[in-house]
C-alpha cells in the first residue's frame, strides 16, 4: 500500500507543482489592484468598512468600538448630505485570527467600500497590511498601538507601507513614555511591579514601560496573568509587600477592579495604575488609583450623549473608533467634492493626509492631523500629529476621575 | 531552563513562610471549588461512563444565575434585603437552575445516545458546551460582570464588606470570612453527598446503576430516573460552586467555565474517576498545585505544570489515587 | 420494500441509531433503492456506477474553474478556506473516523506545523530554508509530536485520550502565547504578537504570492491527500482501522496490533495537519496563537461530523457546506436581506417536510395567524415601546415594515431583559416540542416557530458572528442525535 501511495504521490506532486507554478506562476497581478483606481460614483451613500472583534475573547471591546462607530455614523448622517453606511467585519481576534484576513479580502473585493476603520489589534494590522495595500485601502485603526506599525525598527522596515495605515490613537511609545515619566518624576516611586494580561496590547505597553523605567535606573518586576482567570490571590501573594506601585495595562475593567480590591484586602497598599484599556469610570473605581487615558473633554456634547445613552457609564476605549470613522467620512467627502461626485480609493487614501479635525470634532481632547514624517521618538507617518498624548487621571473616593496631568 | 530554576528558588526564598501560608490558604479555597465541580464530573462518569464537557458551562450558568438574583435585589451595591438572606436566595436559585439545566441536557442531548458508540455522546457534549458558551456570550455581549464581593453588604464607612472581614490572622496574613465560607460550604456539600450515596436507599440505587446499568434495571430500579437525579445533583453542585466563585472573586464571564472545567476534570481523574472521595482529594491537589505554581514558577507556567502532572498520572497511574483498577469485561 | 421490521418510525425521539441483527449491506439497501427512484434517480445511478477516480476528476474540474469566475477576495474566502478546512477535515477523519480516537487537540498539530514554518522561513531567527526542505521537515516533525502523544494513548481509553489532547492544546496555546521562552536571545514564539513576515512558498524560484496560485497549490495537496487516504482506506490497514473502531477488544483478539494502528492513525493525522499548518502560515505570512483556538477545532469537527465520519468525501462535502454558508453569513459579506430570506425559507422548508402535507399547512398558517394575533394584542394593550424596536438590516423598507407588523420587536434600550427571557423561552419551547409527538407537537410548534422569529429578529440577526458559533454547537448536537453518520456516511450497524 505504501508503495502505491508513494508512487502516485510523487508523480502527482511533480505534475501539480509544475502545473501550478509554470502555467499560472507568471507574475500576474492580483485582480484587486485594479480596485485601487476604479472610479466609484459617490451618489448619496458610501460605505466604510469596520473591522472589529465582534466575537471572541475581546468581544466586549469590539462591542464598545462598534457602539462608538454607530454613534459617529448617526451624527454624521444627521448633518451631512453624503450618508455613510457601515459594513461590519468580524475579525474574531483571539479566537480565529484567520478571520481578519477574510475580512480584509471581503472589503478589498467589495467595490462599494471606499475606506476602512480598524482592525483593532496591532498584529491584525500587520497581517492584513499586504491585502489592504493591494486593494488600495488605508485602514485607520482606533486601537492598534504598536509603535513599529508606523516607525521602522533599527535594521528593519516599518511593518506597514507608508501612506497605507493611519491611526487615531496614540501609540504604545507615547503612552508608555507618559506613564513611565509620571511614575518616575511625579509620583517618584522606585519599587514597581508590572503585570500584563498576556494579550498583545498589554504586553506591548508593559514592555515599553519596563524599558523606559530601566532607562532611568528603576528595575521593575514583571509577571503575567491570563485574561480570563480572575483568581489573583496567588499572584498577589507573589507581590513583595514593599512594592509601591503596581502597573496593570489590562483591558478588562472588572478584573482590574477585582485585582485592586483583593490587593488591598490582603494588606498590600501599593498604588494601582492602569492604562486606557481600563479607563472606564463606571467600572474601575478603586479609590486612590491612577489611570492613563485620553484627555477627553467631559463637556463635549458627543461624550455626554454617549454617557447618557449608556446609563451614565462612560468609557473611552472605543472613542478613537469614533474619530476614525469621522476622519474617514471627512476624507471621502473631500475626495468626492474634488472629483465632482466620483472618486477612487487612491484619492480617498491621499485625502486622509489633508483631513484636519478640531479637538471638538475628534472628541479625543486634541486636534487630529495625520503625520507624513517621523516626529519625536515614537511617532511616524500615519500617527496623529499635534499634541496627541495621554492624560493621567486620579480616582477620588467618590470614584470620579480627576485629571492630574 | 536554567534561568527558570533560579527564578523558582528565588521566588521561594522571597515569599518565605508568610507567602507560603498565603499560597496554602488560596490553594485550599480554590481546591474546594475545583472539588465541587470535579464531584459532578466523577458522578456523571461513574453512572454513564460519559465525559460531560458541558459541566464547566453549567458552573458558569450557575454563577450568572446568582448574579441575576443579585441584580434583582438591587445589588451588588444597594442590597434590598440583608446579605445573609440574599446569599441564601442566590444559592437556592442558582442550584435549582443549574440542576434543571443539567437534567435538560441529559434528557435531550445524551439520552438518545445511550446505546450509541462512545464517540457520539462525547461529540454531543462538546456541541452542548459550545452552545452554552456562545449563548451566554450572545446574551451578555461578552461583557464581564462582577458580584463586587469586596463591597457587598457594606455598611457605613468600613472599607471592605462583611465578606472580606478578617476572621483571624496567621503571622499577619488575614483569613477572610468568604474564604472560610467557601471551604466550609464545600465541605458541607461534600459530606451531604457522601451521606446520600453511602447511607440512603437512593444512594444504593445510584451505586447499582453505576456498577451495571442493565442489571440494575432488571432489579426494578428506574435507571432513567436515577440518571436524571444524578445529573441534577451533579449540576446543583456545579451551580453552587459558581455562586461561591462569584462571592469569592466576583467576576463572571461567559468563558469562565472552560478552563475551570478542564482543571476540575483533571482533578477528578487524578483522584480516581468514579470515586467520590477521589474527586475531593483531586480537587484539593489541583487547587494547591495551581496556587503554588503561580506563586513560585510564574503565572504563565501554571497551566503547563498542571498539564505535566496530568500526563505523569496518565502514564504511571491511570486509575488515579483512589480509583479502582478497571477490569474490562468481555 | 419500505415496511421492513426494525425500521424506526421517523418521528420518535430517542431511538437507537444502531440496528441490531441487520447486516450492513442489507441496512444500506433501503437507502440505495430509495435513491435510485424519483427525479434524480438516473443521476444517482450514474454516480453510483462511476468509478471513484471519475468522481475525483469531476471534483477537480469543478474546483479548478473557481478562479476564473471569482475575484481574488471571494476566492480566498470561499475557495482557499474551503480547501484548507477540507484537508484538515481529512486529517481529523483519519484519527476520529478511521481509528475512532477522539482527538481534541488536533488544532495543536496545525499550530506546530505553522509555528515550525515560521521559525525556519522568516527573519525571526534569520533561517530561510527553501520550501521544498521546510514543508517535508515540518510534516515529519509534527508526525513525531503526534507519535509522542500517541504513546500516552497506550494506557488510555478513548475518553482519557480526549482530555489529554484537549489539555495538550491548552498547553500549546499557553506556551506560544505567554510562556514564550527566550531561546537564542529572542522569544521563541513571539508571544501574543506571534511571528510575522514569513517567506511565501517558493518552488524552483517561483513564489506563490497571488491567491490563485496558492489556491491551486493547496487544491493539489488536497487531491493528493484524498488519493492517499483512499488507498489507505481500501488496504489492509484501512480494514484493520475499521475493525479497531468497531470493537478494539475483538480486534486485539484477532491479533490486530491495536496500539500500533492507533499510533499510526494519530501520526498520519498529525502529519497532514502539520503540512496544512506550514502552507497556511505561508499564505497568511504570519502566525499567532489565536489561529489555533478551540473555535477552529470545533469548526473542523463540524466539518467532519457533517460530512460523515469515516468517509473520504465526507470532509470535503462538509467543508464546502459549512465554510461557504459560514462565510456567506458573516457580517462583512453584506447580504442582509438574503440572510433573512434564507432563515425564513429554512423554517418553511423544515415545516414542509412534515408528513402529511396538511399538517404542514396547518402549522405554517397557524404560525402566521398566531403572530399577527400576538402583535395585535401587544400593540393594543402594552406601551408602544414593546413594538417600537428597529428591524436590523433591511435592504427594502417594505420588508422591514412587514416584519415589524408580524414580529413583536421591543425597543432594546427600554426592555433590555427581553433578549434573555425570549432566548431562554425559545430553548424551553424547543425542548417541549422534542418531548411531544403527534398533533400536540404540531400545536406547540406554532408558538415555537413564532418565538424563533422573534428571537431571530431581536437577538440573533444583530449578532451574526456569534449566531454562527451557536449554530455550530446546535449542529453537532442535532447531527449526533438524529443522523450520526452525517450527510454521506453509512449508518453503523451492530451485529449481535
Amino acid at each position: 500500500m505504501l508503495k502505491k501511495i508513494g508512487a502516485v504521490a510523487f508523480l502527482a506532486a511533480l505534475v501539480s507543482v509544475v502545473v501550478s507554478t509554470t502555467a499560472w506562476g507568471s507574475a500576474k497581478a492580483p485582480r484587486t489592484a485594479a480596485a485601487a483606481t476604479k472610479t466609484v460614483k459617490c451618489g448619496t451613500r458610501v460605505s466604510i468598512g469596520v473591522a472589529y472583534p465582534a466575537t471572541g475573547g475581546v468581544a466586549f471591546l469590539g462591542a464598545l468600538q462598534i457602539d462608538w462607530a454607530k454613534t459617529a455614523v448617526k451624527r454624521w448622517n444627521a448633518s451631512n448630505k453624503l450618508k455613510i453606511k457601515l459594513v461590519q467585519g468580524d475579525t474574531q481576534l483571539t479566537t480565529n485570527a484567520a478571520a481578519n484576513l477574510a475580512v480584509a479580502h471581503s472589503f478589498a473585493s467589495n467595490g462599494k467600500v471606499l475606506a476602512v476603520t480598524g482592525p483593532a489589534g496591532s498584529q491584525e494590522v500587520q497581517d492584513s497590511a499586504g491585502v489592504y495595500h493591494g486593494a488600495g485601502l488605508a485602514p485607520v485603526s482606533g486601537s492598534a498601538t504598536r509603535v513599529f506599525l508606523t516607525r521602522a525598527k533599527t535594521g528593519k522596515p516599518r511593518e506597514t507601507s507608508k501612506g497605507f495605515f493611519y491611526r487615531t490613537v496614540p501609540n504604545d511609545g507615547q503612552q508608555g513614555d507618559a506613564v513611565a515619566n509620571f511614575i518616575n518624576k511625579d509620583l517618584k516611586k522606585k519599587r514597581i511591579y508590572i503585570i500584563d494580561d498576556e494579550e498583545a496590547y498589554s504586553q506591548g505597553l508593559a514592555d515599553q514601560v519596563q524599558a523606559d523605567l530601566k532607562k532611568v535606573g528603576i528595575n521593575a518586576s514583571r509577571n503575567h496573568v491570563a485574561q480570563n482567570v480572575s483568581d489573583f490571590s496567588s499572584l498577589i501573594a507573589a507581590i513583595p509587600s514593599n512594592t509601591q506601585l503596581v502597573y496593570i495595562p489590562w483591558q478588562q475593567a472588572a478584573e482590574a477592579q477585582t485585582f485592586a480590591s483583593q490587593l488591598h484586602a490582603n494588606g498590600k497598599n501599593a498604588i494601582v495604575m492602569g492604562s486606557d484599556g481600563i479607563d472606564a469610570p463606571g467600572q474601575f473605581t478603586t479609590h486612590g488609583a491612577y489611570v492613563s487615558g485620553f484627555p477627553v473633554d467631559a463637556s463635549n456634547p458627543v461624550y455626554k450623549a454617549f454617557t447618557k445613552a449608556h446609563k451614565g457609564q462612560p468609557e473611552a476605549f472605543g472613542l478613537p473608533t469614533y474619530t476614525s470613522i469621522w476622519a474617514n467620512a471627512t476624507a471621502i467627502k473631500m475626495a468626492c467634492k474634488a472629483g465632482h461626485g466620483k472618486t477612487t480609493r487612491k484619492a480617498v487614501r491621499k485625502t486622509l493626509l489633508k483631513v484636519k479635525l478640531t479637538a471638538k470634532q475628534s472628541v479625543l481632547g486634541f486636534p487630529v492631523k495625520f503625520l507624513n514624517t517621523n516626529k519625536g521618538t515614537f511617532q511616524g507617518p500615519g500617527d496623529m500629529g499635534g499634541n496627541a498624548d495621554f492624560a493621567i487621571y486620579h480616582i477620588n473616593n467618590k470614584g470620579a476621575y480627576i485629571r492630574v496631568k | 531552563m536554567h534561568p527558570l530554576l533560579f527564578s523558582i528558588i528565588d521566588n521561594i526564598r522571597s515569599l518565605g513562610w508568610g507567602g507560603a501560608f498565603q499560597l496554602l490558604r488560596n490553594g485550599l479555597v480554590l481546591g474546594s471549588l475545583y472539588a465541587l465541580i470535579a464531584l459532578g464530573y466523577t458522578m456523571i462518569y461513574g453512572i454513564l461512563k460519559l465525559l460531560n464537557f458541558a459541566h464547566g458551562d453549567v458552573y458558569m450558568v450557575g454563577a450568572f444565575l446568582g448574579y441575576g438574583i443579585l441584580t434583582r435585589l438591587n445589588g451588588p451595591l444597594n442590597l434590598a434585603i440583608g446579605i445573609v438572606p440574599a446569599i441564601a436566595l442566590m444559592f437556592a436559585v442558582a442550584m435549582a437552575g443549574s440542576g434543571v439545566l443539567g437534567v435538560a441536557i441529559e434528557r435531550f442531548a445524551y439520552r438518545p445516545l445511550r446505546n450509541a458508540p462512545r464517540i457520539a455522546p462525547l461529540i454531543t457534549a462538546i456541541g452542548v458546551s459550545f452552545f452554552l458558551e456562545n449563548s451566554v456570550q450572545l446574551l451578555t455581549n461578552g461583557y464581564q460582570y462582577t458580584y463586587n464581593p469586596f463591597e457587598l453588604g457594606k455598611t457605613g464607612t468600613e472599607e471592605l464588606g462583611p465578606l472580606y472581614h478578617t476572621v483571624f490572622s496567621v503571622a499577619g496574613n488575614p483569613v477572610t470570612t468568604v474564604q472560610l465560607f467557601v471551604v466550609g460550604a464545600a465541605l458541607l456539600l461534600m459530606a451531604a453527598l457522601v451521606l446520600l450515596v453511602s447511607r440512603t436507599k437512593f444512594g444504593k440505587s445510584m451505586r447499582a446503576t453505576a456498577f451495571d446499568r442493565e442489571a440494575a434495571s432488571m432489579m426494578g430500579i428506574d435507571t432513567d430516573r436515577v440518571i436524571a437525579i444524578t445529573f441534577f445533583i451533579a449540576s446543583m453542585l456545579a451551580g453552587a460552586a459558581g455562586v461561591m466563585f462569584g462571592l469569592y472573586l466576583g467576576v463572571t464571564y461567559y468563558f469562565m467555565g472552560f478552563l475551570a472545567g478542564l482543571k476540575a476534570f483533571t482533578a477528578a481523574v487524578i483522584g480516581g474517576i468514579g470515586s467520590i472521595p477521589g474527586a475531593m482529594l483531586g480537587g484539593l491537589i489541583i487547587g494547591l498545585v495551581e496556587s503554588f505554581a503561580i506563586g513560585y514558577v510564574g503565572g504563565q507556567w501554571s497551566d503547563i505544570v498542571i498539564f505535566g502532572l496530568f500526563i505523569l498520572f496518565m502514564l504511571f497511574r491511570p486509575r488515579g489515587l483512589l480509583g479502582s483498577r478497571a477490569i474490562q469485561k468481555v | 420494500m419500505s415496511d421492513q421490521p426494525n425500521t424506526p418510525a421517523p418521528e420518535q425521539p430517542g431511538v437507537e441509531q444502531t440496528r441490531i441483527g441487520v447486516d450492513s449491506w442489507v441496512a444500506e439497501s433501503e437507502d440505495r433503492q430509495a435513491r435510485t427512484r424519483g427525479f434524480f434517480g438516473p443521476a444517482a445511478r450514474g454516480w453510483d456506477a462511476s468509478p471513484d477516480s471519475v468522481k475525483l476528476f469531476l471534483f477537480i474540474a469543478v474546483a479548478g474553474t473557481l478562479p476564473f469566475w471569482m475575484n481574488a477576495g471571494d476566492l480566498f474566502i470561499y475557495g482557499l478556506f474551503t480547501v484548507l478546512y477540507a484537508t484538515l477535515g481529512l486529517g481529523l477523519n483519519v484519527v476520529v473516523g478511521f481509528a475512532g480516537l477522539l482527538d481534541l487537540g488536533y488544532v495543536a498539530y496545525f499550530g506546530i506545523g505553522a509555528y515550525g514554518y515560521a521559525l525556519v522561513s522568516s527573519d525571526h531567527y534569520g533561517i530561510h530554508w527553501p520550501t521544498l526542505a521546510a514543508l517535508p521537515a515540518l510534516t515529519a516533525f509534527t508526525g513525531l509530536v503526534g507519535l509522542l502523544l500517541g504513546f500516552t494513548s497506550r494506557r488510555l481509553v478513548g475518553d482519557y485520550f480526549a482530555i489529554v489532547t484537549l489539555f495538550f492544546l491548552q498547553a500549546f496555546l499557553v506556551f506560544t502565547n505567554t510562556a514564550n521562552p527566550d531561546i537564542a536571545g529572542v522569544g521563541l514564539t513571539g508571544g501574543s504578537s506571534g511571528i510575522g513576515n514569513l517567506d511565501p512558498l517558493k518552488f524552483f524560484g517561483y513564489a506563490l504570492t497571488s491567491v490563485k496560485q496558492q489556491y491551486y497549490f493547496f487544491l493539489a495537496v488536497l487531491v493528493l491527500a484524498t488519493a492517499g487516504l483512499y488507498f489507505a482506506n481500501r488496504s489492509r490497514t484501512g480494514r484493520a482501522w475499521r475493525a479497531l473502531r468497531e470493537d478494539p477488544l475483538a480486534a486485539e483478539v484477532m491479533s490486530i496490533p491495536v496500539n500500533r494502528l492507533k499510533r499510526l492513525a494519530i501520526v498520519m493525522g498529525a502529519a497532514l495537519a502539520g503540512l496544512c499548518g506550514g502552507i497556511f502560515a505561508a499564505i497568511q505570512t504570519a502566525v499567532t496563537s489565536s489561529n489555533f483556538t478551540l473555535n477552529v477545532l470545533i469548526f473542523i469537527f463540524a466539518v467532519v461530523i457533517l460530512g460523515g465520519l469515516g468517509s473520504i468525501a465526507g470532509p470535503i462535502l462538509g467543508a464546502i457546506v459549512i465554510n461557504v454558508s459560514f462565510q456567506f453569513l458573516q457580517p462583512q459579506n453584506d447580504h442582509p436581506d438574503i440572510k433573512r430570506w434564507l432563515f425564513y425559507g429554512a423554517i418553511v422548508l423544515f415545516v414542509a417536510l412534515m408528513k402529511p402535507w396538511y399538517r404542514a399547512v396547518v402549522v405554517l398558517g397557524g404560525t402566521l395567524a398566531f403572530g399577527f394575533a400576538v402583535h395585535a394584542i401587544v400593540s393594543a394593550t402594552a406601551a408602544t415601546s414593546w413594538t417600537g424596536g428597529a428591524v436590523t438590516d433591511t435592504g427594502h423598507a417594505s420588508v422591514g415594515k412587514a416584519i415589524a407588523d408580524w414580529v413583536v420587536i421591543p425597543n432594546q434600550t427600554l426592555h433590555g431583559g427581553f433578549d434573555t427571557y425570549a432566548y431562554i423561552g425559545l430553548v424551553v419551547l424547543v425542548c417541549v416540542v422534542r418531548s411531544t409527538s403527534g398533533w400536540w407537537r404540531s400545536l406547540i410548534l406554532i408558538p415555537t416557530l413564532y418565538m424563533t422569529a422573534v428571537v431571530w429578529e431581536t437577538v440573533l440577526a444583530p449578532s451574526p458572528a456569534v449566531t454562527a458559533e451557536i449554530l455550530f454547537g446546535v449542529l453537532l448536537i442535532v447531527i449526533m442525535t438524529a443522523r450520526p453518520q452525517g450527510l454521506i456516511g453509512t449508518a453503523r450497524v451492530e451485529i449481535v
